[in-house]
């Protein structure tokens, strides 16, 4: 497994959803409030559309987290969103440690279409966390 | 795999490449794997630049498109409009956002957005390599639409929609049409009055074969998809017999023995526990307020010929094309104590004071028995909260206190009216009105937010102190016999519920939020979902009309076609992959998996009509057999592959 | 003139004038509906005033992002018709039909084969001020509009060519074309459409700004062509001496809530367009000081005073005082004198290096002159009347005529988009009545 964790500032994969999450995205930028600019955004239809795999795919490639930003209550599609995509969040948790990495590399949250504070509050702390991660993943290697 | 891929990337004039260095990512992008040309564009969107593009599609044979501009939300359409005209499948193009998510959100280090959009881009390219050409799906429309809520904006919109050729469903959840305007009597834009407003639109719609209004009507449900809703309806009874004697009706109005407040005059008065909203209101006849009336068993067995209290709600399904939100607003509450409200005798709202000015036609004013001459108006109250939660301005308020404050003087004997205010917002043409006020010698008194007028009650009279930043902050002491806050909007309380209904979302100020205010205002996010009125944020009455037939307009033109396209992006599985295990079904919101036998195997099939394309049942498939056209695992993992694939020529 | 049997009648549902943002929105939802329509521009492109603004308020979207793609719908929509450098005449109604004449005034350059190369700008020897820059620099005798025209086509201006040839002689197509004369054409329509606009007030006509004298006082339609992309000095300069200002000063409500000239109403925009400018300007000169003048800021609209305290709190100072009189300094600077309102209302001064006027809306209404047997009732401020602004705001006194966007008041952008897909709703309901 390709690990790249420590090198660099951290670099997150956002899953955003075309009609709820991304919009908070884009606005988060009309309204210039910024955050770091090593997080990607990959739009869904819907969160509890995102599969494990591209998951446990972005980390193998050298993504230091992964975010979902979720529907929440306000899915179009599915009243049981947030529960479907806790779903895809727990199987890949288990997965994620059967690989030995560490499970809250992945998080999720739901980001309503105007939540682009929550959304760059989210990312700021996350962002720090997983710095956090690598500077303690870095000690314990040269330990 | 594509072979020529057309890459456009776009200034935005300066919104991009002020921040992102466009020449750059240019130089980066061109020696792509299969791009066959990198341009920069000033405005991608313009027509010019629209024009070359298909001239580059068509002269150089572009098998891809790409381009790197704003957010898809503006113009994903603008951009397969350019492909599909020149030649080119439109899913063979993908929009990236350097702009919403690049270049504004990463201001502050244009390097790094730099970097960033580079990518997105190649992310782009790569998803573009593995794109395939769809058609869209044409669906049959049903050339109906249905109107939520039959205030001024909803039963304006219904009456244009049948006038332009649609059936309309005009559904009110009051048993009375007419909303706010029918309590709003005096209007200052015409000599009507609410109630005749509302009694005359109530007439055109009542002729028109075409509109169904369901009164005492709650939105239980909606299914199906644009085009093609299937709307399910709950009607409340007004447990008044439908053969019941006019004669014996009144006289059962006249005599009923339960009076209860009346909200219609915002608890001012009080009304009977049967009654009509007010005397003209529509649909005609009364209704029973049957919570107040239930334990009356003597009045009830005496006019058991008048009343039923048997009669249950009803469920009604029809079908429609889209709908239309007028659910308008609700007049901002003052919580207990703000400017003395609820506690100090003599403290109304600007609502109560129209509708006590109405009480008191052609004659002089009075409240709880005193005589009105003098009165304090206290502005922005519920609105430009800096601290509070409502933030914004509620828009008509100055205005339709400068207009009642004339009223007062004319037709009410009032003498003097004190507006205590922030900002005078009486914009455009209004201005006159607040001229005509400052001509009758009205007196405006400038307050700060942060040093509001307190309100108090001495020895059984109001007092206003404020301090006066027009005359240098001196404090002045008013006595005034009333004191009327002018209170904003909020949105209506039946809201939440409707957005839920609805999933139409909400804004940072809790109205119904648009797509745009300037391209899409009286869009949802939702197709077919439209939005029109005070339900999308404060308006007048003539505003709310504009923003209403504005939304009749855009529905009917959706669907009265009799069909329209839709996004061909819906789940497929792979029968050789799949074993059917029903996972998928018992997920998919839409009811859209089939068990079907093919080739001696229970498989899944998905049905095209009804599928949304949300790929809820993708992750959930054990055998990854189901996949979203346009998200499939090939796609997503080559764009995550572009996104992170230079990370090692950079990091560090 | 051209004969006019040679032009056959033109046949449409709706006769839309005017192609500002207003005319495009109405077009375009009446084009979705299944109607035809003829729109009409007396300008060489169609586009209105927005799209020479910079950015808009108050999301702080540019506007030509906003504005291009709707040019661009609206000219190849197949219901859509367009005529630019036209005009509707002769307006009667006969038999609950509209017909009258287009006029098109000549351009001097063949549409048809014109590729907007624009080479003949090149080489004409002839600069006179760039109206589509407000005066701020230069344009050609023949030239294209602007950047984003639409038709993006040559124009030769006739009054200013000096017939020297050159461009004739330039042209690779033979494009330049002396012998163009005007042409009418006639027309039949259902329903008509005004969505002639507004004109900027005329700063000159505030005799104490000194707008026109003192170099260093612009107005906002200046500063904003200023803050553009594709701006004429690549920054924003004081005309005076071509030096970057440091303390820029808004003056609001000129021309607008002012009896003095004529304007007693407000201009709706004018707050709105000025925070925006302050904010652009921070963003342009982050090391320059911007105060802005006003009597009241009429911050009333969806997500407005949201951006009014941002830009406060960004660090533009709002002064409350009308501006009575403006002094020029010899180094340029411009002295304000005003009532500090707030301050107990002494008459102050405050010296600052550059002035933007915020210049109010007037009505655009001259069309309504055009109709010959129809009455196209006028409010007291010359905009067009609405007969019922409660149940049918679109509608004007003569019926199946009706008005969209500022040409009925004055009107923010957002506004205008509601007010003309009401036009467009009513427009079209009419004509169902009909048959």
């Amino acid at each position: 497994m390709h690990d790249r964790q420590g090198q660099g500032p951290p670099r997150i994969l956002v899953f955003s959803t075309d009609k709820i999450s991304d919009p908070a995205i884009d606005l988060a930028g009309l309204l210039k409030l910024h955050y770091p600019p090593t997080i990607y955004t990959v739009i869904v239809p819907c969160s509890s559309g995102v599969k494990p795999r591209w998951i446990m795919h972005a980390l193998a490639r050298g993504f230091d987290g992964v975010f979902i930003a979720a529907d929440g209550t306000d899915c179009p599609y599915s009243p049981a969103c947030t529960e479907h995509t806790g779903k895809v969040v727990g199987r890949t948790h288990e997965i994620m440690k059967n690989h030995n990495i560490n499970p809250s590399r992945l998080r999720m949250a739901a980001i309503c279409s105007v939540c682009s504070e929550a959304f760059v509050r989210q990312m700021k702390k996350f962002h720090a966390d997983l710095a956090e991660m690598q500077n303690k993943t870095g000690e314990e290697n040269q330990e | 795999m594509k072979e020529k891929i057309g890459v456009y990337i776009c200034q935005c004039g300066s919104n991009i490449s002020d921040y992102i260095d466009v020449n750059r990512v240019r130089d980066r992008i061109k020696d792509c794997p299969g791009v066959g040309l990198a341009k920069i564009t000033m405005f991608a969107c313009s027509d010019s630049a629209q024009k070359e593009m298909i001239e580059d599609i068509r002269g150089e044979k572009l098998d891809g498109l790409v381009v790197a501009s704003c957010s898809p939300k503006l113009h994903l359409a603008t951009f397969k409009s350019v492909a599909l005209r020149a030649g080119l499948n439109p899913y063979n193009y993908v929009q990236v956002n350097i702009r919403e998510q690049g270049s504004w959100a990463h201001s502050d280090r244009p390097a790094d957005a730099t970097d960033k959009a580079i990518r997105m881009i190649e992310a782009g390219i790569a998803r573009v390599h593995l794109a395939r050409p769809l058609e869209p799906i044409r669906i049959s429309t049903v050339n109906s639409v249905a109107v939520i809520g039959a205030g001024i904006a909803g039963l304006r919109a219904a009456r244009e929609l049948a006038d332009m050729g649609s059936r309309v469903y005009l559904i009110e959840k009051d048993h009375y049409v007419g909303g706010r305007t029918a309590q709003w009597t005096d209007l200052h834009d015409t000599e009507k009055s609410g109630e005749e407003i509302i009694s005359d639109l109530y007439a055109e719609i009542d002729r028109r074969e075409d509109i169904t209004l369901l009164t005492g009507a709650t939105v239980k449900g909606m299914s199906g998809s644009v085009g093609n809703y299937e709307m399910e309806v709950e009607l409340r009874p007004r447990y008044i017999r439908p053969e019941a004697v006019e004669e014996r009706l009144a006289e059962m109005m006249e005599r009923c023995p339960v009076s209860v407040e009346d909200d219609f005059n915002y608890a001012l008065t009080s009304r009977k526990a049967v009654y009509a909203k007010y005397g003209t209101a529509r649909p005609p006849g009364p209704m029973v307020d049957r919570a107040a009336l239930e334990k009356e068993s003597a009045f009830l067995a005496e006019y058991s010929d008048c009343i039923d209290l048997e009669q249950k709600p009803e469920i009604k399904k029809f079908k429609i094309g889209a709908t239309i939100l007028s659910t308008g607003f609700d007049p901002y509450l003052p919580p207990a104590g703000e400017y003395g409200y609820g506690e100090v005798e003599g403290v109304i709202t600007l609502p109560q004071l129209k509708r006590l000015a109405a009480l008191h036609a052609g004659g002089s004013l009075s409240h709880k028995g005193k005589k009105i001459q003098n009165l304090v108006f206290i502005y922005c109250v519920g609105s430009c909260q800096s601290e509070g939660e409502n933030k914004y301005c509620s828009r008509f308020c100055c205005t339709a206190a400068c207009a009642t404050s004339l009223a007062l003087k004319n037709k009410h004997a009032v003498r003097q009216i004190y507006h205590l205010y922030r900002q005078v917002r009486t914009y455009g043409k209004y201005e006159v009105l607040f001229d005509e006020a400052l001509n009758q010698r009205d007196i405006f008194i400038k307050f700060d937010e942060t040093d509001p007028p307190r309100v108090e009650e001495k020895e059984g009279k109001v007092y206003v102190t404020v301090r006066d930043l027009l005359t240098d902050g001196e404090e002045l002491e008013i006595e005034p016999d009333l004191v009327v806050l002018i209170t904003g909007m909020v949105p209506s309380s039946g809201r939440a519920r409707v957005a839920e209904v609805f999933k139409a979302p909400l804004g940072r100020d809790s109205f119904f939020n648009e797509v745009h205010p300037k391209l899409r205002p009286v869009e949802t996010v939702i197709d077919g979902v439209f939005i029109s009125g005070a339900c999308q944020g404060p308006k007048n009455i003539s505003e709310s009309v504009q923003s209403a037939l504005s939304a009749a307009s855009k529905a009917n033109a959706m669907v009265s076609r009799g069909e329209m396209e839709l996004e061909p992006t819906l789940a497929e599985v792979n029968p050789e992959i799949c074993l059917w295990c029903g996972e998928c079904e018992s997920v998919c919101p839409f009811d859209s998996v089939q068990k079907v036998v093919r080739e001696d195997k229970e498989v899944a099939r998905i049905n095209q009509a009804t599928c949304k394309g949300c790929g809820i049942c993708t992750p959930v498939c054990p055998r990854d057999a189901i996949d979203l056209i346009g998200y499939g695992n090939a796609e997503m993992e080559s764009m995550i592959d572009a996104l992170i694939k230079r990370g090692e020529d950079h990091a560090g | 003139m051209k004969e006019q049997e040679r032009s056959p009648k033109m046949i449409h549902d709706v006769l839309v004038i005017g192609g500002g943002i207003a005319g495009e929105e109405a077009s375009l939802n009446l084009a979705h509906m299944g109607f035809t329509v003829l729109l009409v521009e007396k300008d060489y492109s169609i586009g209105g005033k927005m799209i020479h603004l910079s950015k808009v308020f108050p999301t702080l979207d540019c506007s030509a992002c906003i504005s291009t793609p709707k040019m661009s719908e609206t000219s190849r929509h197949p219901n859509i018709k367009i005529m630019t450098y036209s005009e509707a005449r002769e307006i009667k109604k006969s038999k609950g039909l509209f017909e009258g004449k287009i006029l098109k005034k000549p351009r001097y350059v063949d549409e048809d084969s014109c590729t907007g190369c624009q080479l003949c700008e090149e080489v004409c020897p002839v600069v006179v001020p760039d109206q589509y820059q407000y005066n701020l620099v230069g344009r050609k005798a023949v030239y294209i509009p602007f950047s984003v025209a639409l038709p993006k086509l040559a124009a030769l201006d006739i009054d200013s060519c000096i017939r020297c040839g050159a461009c004739e002689k330039a042209c690779p197509a033979g494009s330049i074309d002396f012998s163009q004369e005007p042409e009418e054409i006639p027309f039949q329509v259902k329903a008509i459409i005004l969505a002639t606009g507004y004109n900027l007030f005329d700063a000159r006509k505030k005799a104490d700004y000194h707008f026109g004298q003192f170099k260093n006082v612009i107005h906002a339609m200046q500063m904003e062509r200023q803050l553009v992309p594709t701006r004429p000095y690549n920054n924003v300069l004081r005309p005076g001496d071509g030096r970057i200002p440091d303390n820029i000063a808004y003056v609001l409500c000129t021309g607008s809530r002012d009896k003095s000239v004529g304007n007693p109403i407000c201009s709706q925009v004018c707050c709105m367009y000025s925070i925006k400018q302050a904010q652009l300007v921070m963003g342009a000169l982050p090391m320059a000081d911007v105060t802005i003048y006003y009597i009241d800021i009429r911050s009333f609209g969806k997500g407005f005073e949201e951006f009014y305290q941002q830009t406060a709190s960004m660090g533009v100072e709002f002064v409350k005082g009308k501006i009575a009189q403006i002094e020029e300094k010899e180094n340029g600077n411009l002295i304000l004198h005003y009532e500090d309102i707030e301050n107990g209302g002494k008459p102050v001064t405050a010296e600052h290096d550059m002035v933007v006027l915020a210049v109010g809306l007037t009505a655009n209404s001259g069309i309504t002159a055009e109709f010959i047997n129809q009455e196209i009732a006028l409010d007291p401020f010359d905009y067009i009347k609405p007969k019922d602004r409660i149940v049918n705001p679109a509608l004007t006194s003569a019926e199946g005529v009706f008005a969209a966007g500022t040409a009925t008041g004055p009107m923010d952008i957002p506004d205008t988009i509601l007010s003309a897909g009401d036009a467009s709703a009513e427009a079209a309901s009419y004509i169902r009545r009909l048959e």
